[in-house]
C-alpha cells in the first residue's frame, strides 16, 4: 500500500475533540431537561431556571463549536490511558475509605488506605509500609486534631 | 501618600507581630515544600490548608495562607531549575532554560536570579497593590448589578483568551462550572436546584473539594507509579552567586516580568501561569539572540520568575478591592476570610483597615523571608524530593482526603472531590484547561444574581447594559477579545498567542 495512503487510513477515525464535543452536548441536554421542572420566569423577572439553561444552551453551542473544529485534533484511540488502571484503582480505595470514615474513624481509615497502596498496589516491604501508614495517621492526628483542633472522626472503639 | 504611608505603618505594626510573623514564617515553608511537590501545586496546598485556618484570627488566616501561595510560586521552581520537574503549572516554562543551565553546570545562578526576580517582583507588586487598590475599591463603589455582570463576563473571556489551550474549549469548561454553581439554593427566589434529595447539596458544592479534586487528586491520578524521580543537584552557597554578565542580563527580563506579571494577575484566570508563558515569549521575542533560549538563556528564567511572583501579587487587588476572585487560589482565599464574618468588597479596606494594611505589611515581610530562606536551605529543601514517590503521593491523597472532610465535617465533599478528581483525569486527557470549571463555580453565584437583578432592574430591558458607561467598557473589551479570537480563523493569520506558546 502506498505511504500517503497509509497515512490516511491511519489518520481517519473519531476524534478526541468530536468526542469531548458530544459529551458536551449531552451534559448540556442532560441539564435543560433536568431543568424543565424549575420557573423560567420573565425577562423583567427571570426564574431560578432562567440561567441554567441560558448556560445549557451555551455549552451545547460550544460543543457544537468544538466539535466542528476538532479535524485537527488528536485521533480518539491515541489517547493513551496506560495509568488509568491504577489511577481507577486509586479512586475505588479513596471511595472505599470514604465509605469507611466516619464508620471506623479517621486514624484506622487512613491506616487502611496507606497499607493498601503502599503494601498492595506499590508492593512496598511489609516495615517500611507499616511505618508510613501507622505514622502519617498518627501525626496527622495529632497535628489537625489535637494541636489544630480540626474535628476528626474517631471509631467506635476509641481509635 | 501619606494616608498611605501611615497605613502602612499601620500594616506594619500588625505584621511584625510575633505571631502574625512565625505564621508568615511558617506559611513560606510551607508554600515552598508545596511549591516543589510535584502533585501538590499552590492550590491545593491552600485548600488543605484552609481548615488549620478556621480557629485563627482572620488577620493570621490569610496572612499564612498567603505565605503558601508565593512560597509555592519561588518553591516551584527550585525543582524545575534542578531536576525539570515543575513543582507547579507556573513554573513549566522556567524548566526550559533553567535546567539547560544546570546541565552546563549553571544551577547556582539559575536559582538565584529566580529568587532575585521573584524578590524584586513581589516587593514591585507590593508596592502596586497597595497603591492600586484602594483607588479601584473607591471606583468599585460605583458598581452595580449591571457592572458586576460586565466585570465577570469580560473576565471569564480574557480568561478563555488568554488561555494555554483552545478558547473554546476554555470557554466551554467555564461554563460547566458556572453550572456547577447552579447546584444549591437559588438566593434569589429560595429554590433548591439540582439537589436531588442530597441534603448537602442544597448549600451549593465548595470550592475546596472542586479545586482538590481537580488539581490534586487528578494530578495523582496522573503520576501515580511513574519512575523514579532523578537525582538533583545540590549548589553550595558560594556557587549560587551570578556573574556580572547574568546580572546585566537579568535586570530587563526582571522589569518587564514584574510589569507584565502584575497586570496578567489582575485579570481573572490562571494569571501566574499564563504569566510565565507570555513573559517567556517576549524575552524570546526581543531578544537579540532568540537561538539561546532553550540552551540556557538567563533571561527565560529571569523574566517567567518574576512575573508569576508579581501575578501572583497582582491577583490579590481585585480580591481585596472588588470581593472578586481572579481564580481559584483567590477565592480559596475569600472564603478563609469569610468564614470569620468578614464581607469582601470595595468596603473591606475602610472597614478592615488592619486586615488589608496588615496583609499588605506582611507580603513584603514575605518576600523577604523567602529570599533569606530559598537561597541558603535550598540543599535542604531539596532532600524532600529524595522521598521515593511511591511513599509520597499515597500521603498526599491521603492528604487530600483530611483537607476535604475537615473543610466542612462532610463525607459528601470527599465524594464531591473523588468524582472531580476522576473528571479532572479525564478532562486533562483531552486537554482542556481545569482552572476555568474552579473560576466557573466561584462566580457562578455572583454572576446569576447580577444578571437577574441587572434585568430586574431594567424591567427586562438588556438595554442596561448599553445604557451604563463602565459596563460598556467592559462588554466593549469583552468583544475586541472575540473579534481577536475570530481573527485567525477569517485571515488565516497567526495571532500573538501562538507567538507566546499559547494556543489559538
Amino acid at each position: 500500500m502506498d505511504a500517503s495512503v497509509s497515512a490516511g487510513v491511519a489518520q481517519r477515525g473519531l476524534r478526541g475533540d468530536h468526542f469531548a464535543g458530544a459529551v458536551l452536548i449531552a451534559i448540556a441536554a442532560f441539564m435543560a431537561w433536568e431543568n424543565r421542572v424549575y420557573p423560567l420566569g420573565s425577562l423583567a423577572s427571570p426564574g431560578p431556571g432562567s440561567v441554567p439553561l441560558m448556560l445549557a444552551l451555551i455549552l451545547g453551542g460550544l460543543g457544537l463549536l468544538i466539535i466542528a473544529r476538532g479535524a485537527g485534533s488528536p485521533l480518539l484511540n491515541s489517547i493513551d490511558w496506560s495509568e488509568s488502571k491504577r489511577g481507577l484503582v486509586l479512586l475505588i480505595a479513596c471511595g472505599v475509605a470514604t465509605f469507611a470514615l466516619e464508620r471506623i474513624g479517621y486514624r484506622l481509615t487512613m491506616i487502611a488506605l496507606l497499607v493498601f497502596i503502599i503494601g498492595v498496589v506499590e508492593r512496598k516491604k511489609v516495615l517500611p509500609t507499616a511505618l508510613v501508614a501507622f505514622g502519617f495517621a498518627f501525626l496527622s492526628y495529632f497535628l489537625f486534631a489535637t494541636l489544630l483542633k480540626v474535628q476528626l472522626p474517631r471509631s467506635p472503639w476509641g481509635l | 501618600m501619606d494616608g498611605v504611608f501611615g497605613n502602612l505603618m499601620l500594616g506594619f505594626s500588625v505584621a511584625l507581630q510575633p505571631s502574625v510573623l512565625a505564621y508568615a514564617f511558617a506559611g513560606c515553608v510551607i508554600g515552598t515544600l508545596v511549591g516543589m511537590l510535584p502533585g501538590l501545586g499552590p492550590l491545593a496546598g491552600i485548600s488543605l490548608l484552609l481548615p488549620a485556618t478556621f480557629g485563627l484570627d482572620p488577620i493570621v488566616a490569610i496572612v499564612l495562607l498567603a505565605g503558601v501561595y508565593y512560597g509555592a510560586m519561588y518553591g516551584g521552581s527550585t525543582t524545575s531549575i534542578l531536576m525539570r520537574i515543575p513543582g507547579e503549572a507556573a513554573s513549566v516554562m522556567t524548566c526550559i532554560d533553567g535546567y539547560a543551565m544546570t546541565q552546563r553546570g549553571r544551577a547556582g545562578p539559575a536559582l538565584a536570579i529566580a529568587a532575585i526576580g521573584s524578590f524584586v517582583a513581589g516587593t514591585f507588586s507590593v508596592v502596586a497593590l497597595m497603591l492600586l487598590a484602594p483607588t479601584l475599591a473607591t471606583f468599585a463603589l460605583r458598581f452595580g448589578p449591571p457592572e458586576y455582570t460586565a466585570l465577570l463576563t469580560m473576565g471569564l473571556l480574557v480568561l478563555s483568551y488568554m488561555s494555554g489551550g483552545s478558547m473554546l474549549k476554555t470557554l466551554a469548561m467555564a461554563t460547566v462550572g458556572l453550572l456547577l454553581g447552579m447546584i444549591g439554593i437559588d438566593a434569589m427566589s429560595g429554590y433548591t436546584r439540582f439537589s436531588y434529595g442530597q441534603t448537602e447539596l442544597a448549600d451549593g458544592i465548595g470550592i475546596v473539594p472542586v479545586a482538590v479534586g481537580l488539581f490534586g487528586l487528578s494530578e495523582i491520578l496522573m503520576t501515580a507509579g511513574q519512575a523514579a524521580t532523578p537525582p538533583a543537584q545540590r549548589p553550595t552557597l558560594r556557587q549560587l552567586i551570578p556573574s556580572a554578565d547574568e546580572m546585566r542580563l537579568s535586570i530587563g527580563p526582571i522589569v518587564r516580568g514584574s510589569f507584565i506579571g502584575f497586570l496578567i494577575g489582575i485579570i481573572p484566570g490562571a494569571a501566574h501561569i499564563i504569566s510565565s508563558f507570555v513573559s517567556y515569549g517576549i524575552e524570546r521575542r526581543i531578544s537579540a539572540h532568540p537561538e539561546r533560549f532553550g540552551q540556557g538563556a538567563i533571561e527565560g528564567v529571569a523574566g517567567p520568575e518574576s512575573a508569576n511572583n508579581a501575578a501572583a501579587t497582582g491577583a490579590f487587588v481585585p480580591m481585596l478591592a472588588l470581593g472578586v476572585p481572579t481564580g481559584p487560589i483567590t477565592a480559596v482565599m475569600l472564603a478563609a476570610i469569610m468564614v470569620h464574618g468578614i464581607a469582601p468588597g470595595p468596603m473591606l479596606i475602610t472597614e478592615q483597615p488592619q486586615l488589608f494594611w496588615g496583609f499588605v505589611a506582611s507580603m513584603y515581610v514575605g518576600n523577604v523571608v523567602l529570599l533569606v530562606l530559598n537561597l541558603p536551605l535550598v540543599g535542604l529543601f531539596v532532600n524532600l524530593l529524595r522521598i521515593p514517590y511511591s511513599y509520597l503521593y499515597p500521603a498526599i491523597l491521603c492528604f487530600c482526603v483530611l483537607g476535604v472532610y475537615s473543610v466542612g465535617n462532610s463525607v459528601m465533599d470527599v465524594w464531591i472531590m473523588l468524582v472531580m478528581g476522576g473528571i479532572g483525569y479525564v478532562l486533562r486527557k483531552f486537554q482542556f484547561d481545569l482552572a476555568p470549571v474552579a473560576l466557573g463555580l466561584v462566580l457562578s453565584p455572583m454572576l446569576e444574581l447580577s444578571v437577574r437583578q441587572s434585568l430586574a432592574m431594567s424591567g427586562g430591558s438588556y438595554r442596561i447594559f448599553l445604557e451604563r458607561p463602565i459596563a460598556i467598557g467592559m462588554f466593549g473589551a469583552a468583544a475586541v477579545l472575540i473579534l481577536l479570537a475570530l481573527k485567525p480563523l477569517v485571515f488565516k493569520s497567526k495571532d500573538w498567542r501562538s507567538d507566546v506558546g499559547l494556543d489559538e
